[in-house]
């Protein structure tokens, strides 16, 4: 596998997705190897580094390969790899919202589920990795996204637009607004490790 | 990298409407980055044969169902026609009276039929 695997090392994506659609296992296995950081960066982003992120990576790649007949070049793959992990991590994030507000009574349960504000481990034993993900937890989903994709993917502000489908004035203003809110944790737990 | 230092990073990383490459180069060295664990490839390879083969298992029920169905159907039309056939035979005339045996049967027979007279 890793000999016929080695073939698709240099092709394209539109050569790759054409021999996937013809059922070429290798050719898929090499577009998986391609953007297998790019989903993780977003579906680990926003939900954090847990072994259920693991599982709906591997979702994003499934619902891929079941949508690929439907690829029609229009867009980047990239791009349309990474609709879709947006998508079925945003479902996933208004899934659990919806599981805890019935036990919860407030409205900001997220928020609560990734309750960021008690760190009690030394600021030394934290690495770059926990301040990323604590920090990006403590955001509001739709600020969360926005956010994810300047700080882990390096998306300028009219590709975050584009992949999420939404104005560039929009993305502006969520990303302002991240900002702030990212400004305001950041502080808060700076001034409490002190 | 200490933690105040991937703060600032993060905050600087928001401004303008590009990220500042070196800043998010530095932020991945220092660890602020996200992989899925060894094998990722082969699970999802294995999760898409498994799904293939259950909807081949699926596909291949439906057409021998559908095969028995068409046989059954074959052999009801058979039936049908065989029995069309025997009542013209019998009776001389394919009619709806025909198909009850209701022929040579005028109002009388029947009553004294049904009120066992």
């Amino acid at each position: 596998m890793q000999k016929h695997a080695n073939k698709y090392k240099e092709a394209d994506d539109s050569e790759l997705v054409k021999a996937a659609i013809e059922g070429d296992s290798n050719a898929f296995g090499e577009i998986v190897n391609r953007y297998r950081q790019m989903v993780a960066r977003t579906v680990k982003g926003m939900l954090g580094d847990t072994v259920f992120a693991e599982d709906l990576g591997q979702e994003v790649f499934i619902n891929l390969y079941n949508s690929l007949s439907g690829f029609r070049g229009e867009a980047k793959l990239s791009t349309y790899i990474q609709r879709i992990a947006v998508n079925l991590t945003l479902n996933e994030i208004k899934r659990r919202k919806r599981f805890f507000s019935m036990f919860s009574r407030t409205d900001d349960d997220e928020v609560i589920e990734y309750n960021v504000a008690d760190d009690s481990d030394n600021e030394g034993k934290r690495d770059a990795r926990e301040v990323v993900n604590k920090a990006l937890m403590s955001l509001e989903p739709k600020f969360r996204i926005v956010v994810a994709m300047r700080m882990l993917q390096g998306y300028s502000t009219k590709e975050t637009a584009e992949i999420l489908k939404l104005p560039v004035g929009t993305v502006l203003s969520r990303l302002a607004r991240g900002q702030e809110q990212l400004k305001k944790i950041l502080k808060a737990r700076r001034y409490e490790n002190q | 990298m200490k933690t105040n230092e991937v703060k600032d990073i993060i905050i600087r990383l928001m401004e303008g409407d590009e990220p500042d490459e070196g800043l998010l180069l530095k932020l991945r060295e220092a660890g602020a980055d996200y992989s899925f664990s060894e094998g990722f490839t082969d699970r999802v390879l294995a999760s898409i044969n498994k799904t293939a083969i259950v909807i081949n298992r699926e596909s291949e029920f439906l057409r021998s169902f559908s095969n028995v169905f068409y046989r059954i159907a074959l052999t009801g039309i058979a039936a049908i026609i065989f029995l069309l056939i025997s009542i013209y035979i019998s009776q001389g005339t394919i009619s709806f009276d025909s198909f009850l045996g209701l022929t040579d049967a005028n109002n009388e027979s029947i009553i004294s039929v049904l009120t066992e007279n």
